[in-house]
Formats: structure tokens, C-alpha cells, sequence
């Protein structure tokens, strides 16, 4: 290996990196893609976990979309991010932000299983997608079904059945909306938490009077009390009340509640959300109930079948 | 006519009988990666054709000016320098067609990114994952197998362009078919009742396994190809000279 031939490799390698640079530099010329630059900025404070929780396929996708639908898109949507990454964004664009506030499923029924009556035992598939489709399963036809397709659909484990009543964690839950999705009855809306705890109806029984009390034990009988007490905070809609959340006041709402809460009969309204510290040390002695599972299940139950 | 035999031949021998997908399994990443459909599946199959042929070609040049034993530039320059002997360059074939690999695909994805902006996005990450691509390497690698020699080789024997360029466009044209087939199947694949351990790579591994199984049905074409042109010199190793030329020419002598 004289140093002849120890030169001419380094004399082909340099050779070969200055014929590529001119080459791959007049093809950047050549070729030149213009771009917002603001668009690589978005992408780099964007969390790059691709999840899809702000409803674009991946960061990059949202990082485009929001650069170029100027105003139109929400800054704040990007549950992985969350605030940080939202005022990260504004900063980039040059835009304000506004106050917002995280989204969370709101499940609209409070039955345990004592409360529900005219429920018969169901042994066809166990999902509420199909249970929904057959008559007869349950006495109220609007409200949770409990067989669990919500509880399924969730994959940080922020959602469960207990005692028969679909309880969310709210510790756990990012709100991305897949437990909303999946509910055939449309039972679970997304809400905007204004605060750790917020006050809703937990009834989606739209019927009045007689026929609500004839399927439950806690069903909103459509009395209007609520309406008349609340000072214009709830409104109703046919027979339900419905809850103005863009004029929910986290500050006075309790005292305001006191008296609706009080008159009243169904006791559908209640106050759901992170539990607080007081809420932790008054059961702190208690029993945890155990999660219900359905008991009828062969081996197919859970199998998907496609085409 | 022998030359076109020769060429007819290493380019069949590329893309069907030694497929480089199937029967040498290389380039893989893409295979399982990009064959989700067909459209993006013979995007991803034009753009590697289009790389290799170009990395092929220039690999050739390098190689058969420069790096081999005893190349003619390679051998001028150290004698002019007071060398004594040939000059063997060999050592650098590796790390000089990953430069020239390299330096393609940047090339392609600054022109695809250029002309086929919706093509360039549904690539994502796969389009500079073909600088990594074997498919690639192994062509100029099979290039480098018949240009680098031994000294003592007959010079007919060395590939000139047309060879290399046969071999790794139609090395190209069997990764397309390979990954096109496989697109095809993959689309019907997702009507079908596959058990979720499977599903994705999983089943598309066991598919292509049967598919190169299927693939080797054309390992006996080589030998009826090549006394069907009648060459008489090729570079198959399963081949026999055939003996008529040969008694032709003791004849006329």
C-alpha cells in the first residue's frame, strides 16, 4: 500500500464529493419548493407524536393546516401538547390566543343498575352498537346501555362500568373524543371544562312525567324547575334541560345550584369531574367498587368480524 | 446479435428469474412498507428503478475507470505519479456507490418533490429510506461482481455500460413488479377476515413468502432461455457452451 495509491483514494473521494456538491447544489436551485417557513417552526413545537387526537392525519398535516387556514383552524386543539404547544403556536403566527379550555366526555346517564327497570337479560352479541338495534332490552330507550362499546373504544383506560353506571376518570381521560364516537345512543357529548368540576344533566330521557319514572328510578321527568330556578343558565329543549356551557361561570354556579338542586325530583343533575381533595378524604375509608363485567361471553364474543 | 442475447438475458435474469425482491430478498423496507396501494405502490417501484439505474451507471463508470484492477484513469494517473505496477482500487467500491446511492436519491426526492407533490407526502419517510435500500447496493454490487475482476480475466468477459444498465433498470422493473403484485394482493387483503396478530406486516410476510415460492417456478426458465438465443458466451453459471459453434470453427479451420 504505497502512498500513491493511499493518495488517489483520497484524491477519488474529494473528487466525487465536489462533482456531487455542484451537482445536489444546482438541483436545490433547480428544483426549489417554496415553503412557508413557518410551517417547519409549527411542526418543531408540535409534540411529532402523530396520534391524530387533533383530527389531522399527523403533526405535519396540522402544522400545514394551521399555517395556511389563517384564523380558521383552532390553535389549541392538539390534546398531546395541550396549553404549551398552543401558545407556542401563537407566538409563531403572530396571533392571539384565547382562553380555552379542555374538552371532556360528559356521560348523560346516571343510572346504577337498581335504578334502571324493565331490563331484561340480553344474550345476543354484547356491544351496545347491536343491542341498540333490538327492542326490549332495556326499559328506557335513550338512555346507556351498559354492555360497554365506550369502554372499549378507550385506549388510556380512562372510562369504565361500575356498579351499571359508565363512570369516566377524568384523570386519566385526554379527551379525544373516541368514547363519544363509539356510543350508539349518542349518550357521551363532549363538554368544555371550565373547571375541575362542572354541573350537568346526567339523563337523556326525553319523555315527560308517568313514562320516565315507569323505566327509572332517576330520570329527568321534564318538570322545568330547573328552568325557572337557574336564572337562565339552563334552557330546556323539549322535555330535557340543556346546559349553556359558553355562559357557565365556574365563580358563582354553585350558589346558583343550591336552590335547583334542592327543588329538583329526579336528582339528574349532578356535579361531575377530577375528584377534589375533599371528595378523596371523605370515602378515603371506603370500599372501591369492583368494575362489572358482562357475565354471558363465549369464546367469539369479541372477535371483529370484517365482510 | 450475441450482445442482445446477452442483454435479453441479464435483463430476464433481473426483474423474473432473480428477482431481487423475492429470490435475493433485498429491499424489503419498501416492499412491506409502501405496497399498501397500487397507485403509491408503482410510484415507489418508478422511483427505484429510476435510482438504481442511475447509481448503476454511475457505479459502472467509477468502477470500470477507477477502481478496479488495473482500471485505464486509475492506472494513467499512478504512473504519471511514478507508481510502479497496476493500481487497485478496490477498497473504495463500498463506501463510493453508497456516495453515488446517496447523492441519487437526493437527487429523485428533490425532483419528486418538485413535480409530484401529492406522491412526495404519501412517501413520507420511505423516499430517503431508499439510500439504505439493498436492492440498490445489491445491483451495484452485481455490477461491481463482473467489472472488478481479477486481472487475469478475459476482457470480453468485463461488463461495459450496457450490461450494468440492463442489469440494474430491469432489477428496477422486478422490484416494481414484485411490489406492484403485492399491492394488488394487500387491496384485497383488506376485505378479508385476518386474525389480529397478523395483520399489517405480519401477513404481508407470509404473502410474500408464497409469492416468492411462486417465484422460484422461473428458476428453469435460464437455462431454456439461453439455448433458445444460443449464446455463446454469457455469464450464467448453469449454462453449457453449446457444442455446435465450437465444432463450426474447428471446420473451417
Amino acid at each position: 500500500m504505497t502512498w500513491i495509491i493511499i493518495a488517489m483514494a483520497a484524491g477519488v473521494m474529494l473528487a466525487l464529493a465536489l462533482i456531487m456538491t455542484f451537482v445536489l447544489g444546482w438541483a436545490n436551485e433547480a428544483f426549489h419548493v417554496a415553503i412557508d417557513p413557518r410551517i417547519e417552526k409549527v411542526n418543531e413545537a408540535l409534540p411529532g407524536a402523530n396520534c391524530g387526537g387533533c383530527g389531522y392525519v399527523g403533526c405535519g398535516e396540522y402544522a400545514e393546516a394551521v399555517v395556511l387556514g389563517e384564523g380558521k383552524v383552532p390553535l389549541d386543539i392538539c390534546p398531546v401538547g395541550g396549553e404549551g404547544v398552543a401558545t407556542a403556536i401563537a407566538e409563531i403566527l403572530g396571533m392571539t390566543l384565547e382562553k380555552s379550555y379542555p374538552y371532556r366526555p360528559v356521560v348523560h346517564c346516571a343510572a346504577h343498575t337498581n335504578d334502571r327497570l324493565g331490563r331484561h337479560e340480553y344474550r345476543g352479541e354484547q356491544t351496545c352498537a347491536t343491542a341498540n338495534l333490538v327492542a326490549g332490552v332495556q326499559g328506557c330507550i335513550y338512555g346507556c346501555l351498559t354492555l360497554g362499546d365506550c369502554v372499549e373504544s378507550c385506549k388510556f383506560d380512562a372510562i369504565h362500568l361500575i356498579d351499571g353506571k359508565i363512570t369516566v376518570d377524568y384523570e386519566k381521560c385526554v379527551g379525544c373524543g373516541a368514547c363519544e364516537k363509539v356510543c350508539p345512543r349518542k349518550v357521551i357529548s363532549m363538554v368544555p371544562f371550565k373547571d375541575e368540576q362542572m354541573f350537568v344533566l346526567a339523563c337523556s330521557n326525553q319523555d315527560f312525567g308517568k313514562d320516565v319514572k315507569s323505566v327509572c328510578k332517576i330520570g329527568c321527568i321534564g318538570c322545568k324547575v330547573c328552568e325557572k330556578l337557574s336564572n337562565g343558565l339552563f334552557a330546556m329543549r323539549g322535555n330535557l334541560p340543556h346546559i349553556d356551557y359558553d355562559n357557565y361561570n365556574p365563580e358563582g354556579v354553585d350558589t346558583l345550584m343550591d336552590a335547583v338542586l334542592d327543588k329538583c325530583p329526579a336528582k339528574s343533575i349532578v356535579k361531575i369531574g377530577k375528584p377534589s381533595s375533599a371528595d378523596i378524604e371523605a370515602v378515603a375509608g371506603e370500599d372501591v367498587p369492583d368494575i362489572v363485567k358482562a357475565k354471558f361471553e363465549t369464546t367469539v364474543d369479541k372477535t371483529e368480524w370484517h365482510g | 446479435m450475441d450482445y442482445i442475447a446477452q442483454l435479453v438475458l441479464i435483463a430476464v435474469g433481473a426483474a423474473v428469474i432473480n428477482n431481487f425482491v423475492l429470490i435475493y430478498f433485498v429491499g424489503i423496507c419498501p416492499f412491506i412498507g409502501v405496497s399498501r396501494r397500487v397507485d403509491m405502490a408503482f410510484g415507489m417501484g418508478c422511483a427505484v428503478t429510476f435510482v438504481i439505474s442511475i447509481a448503476g451507471a454511475l457505479s459502472w463508470f467509477f468502477t470500470y475507470y477507477f477502481l478496479r484492477a488495473s482500471a485505464p484513469w486509475a492506472t494513467a494517473i499512478y504512473h504519471l505519479c511514478g507508481g510502479s505496477g497496476q493500481s487497485d482500487l478496490t477498497i473504495l467500491t463500498y463506501i463510493v456507490y453508497i456516495f453515488v446511492i446517496a447523492s441519487s436519491v437526493q437527487l429523485v426526492e428533490m425532483y419528486v418533490r418538485k413535480f409530484f407533490p401529492p406522491l412526495y407526502k404519501s412517501f413520507g419517510v420511505f423516499l430517503p429510506l431508499i439510500t439504505t435500500n439493498c436492492a440498490i447496493l445489491f445491483a451495484c454490487l452485481e455490477i461491481m461482481k463482473n467489472v472488478a475482476v481479477p486481472a487475469n480475466t478475459d476482457p470480453s468477459q468485463i461488463w461495459g455500460l450496457g450490461e450494468s444498465l440492463t442489469l440494474a433498470f430491469f432489477g428496477g422493473i422486478g422490484f416494481t413488479i414484485a411490489i406492484v403484485i403485492m399491492a394488488g394482493i394487500r387491496e384485497e387483503l383488506d376485505l378479508c377476515d385476518v386474525p389480529k396478530p397478523l395483520r399489517g406486516p405480519g401477513i404481508t410476510l407470509l404473502i410474500a413468502g408464497i409469492l416468492a415460492m411462486a417465484f422460484m417456478g422461473f428458476s428453469g426458465v435460464n437455462g431454456s432461455l439461453d439455448s433458445m438465443l444460443k449464446s455463446a458466451e454469457n455469464n450464467q453459471p448453469e449454462t453449457t457452451q453449446p457444442k455446435q459453434q465450437v465444432d463450426d470453427r474447428q471446420v473451417d479451420k
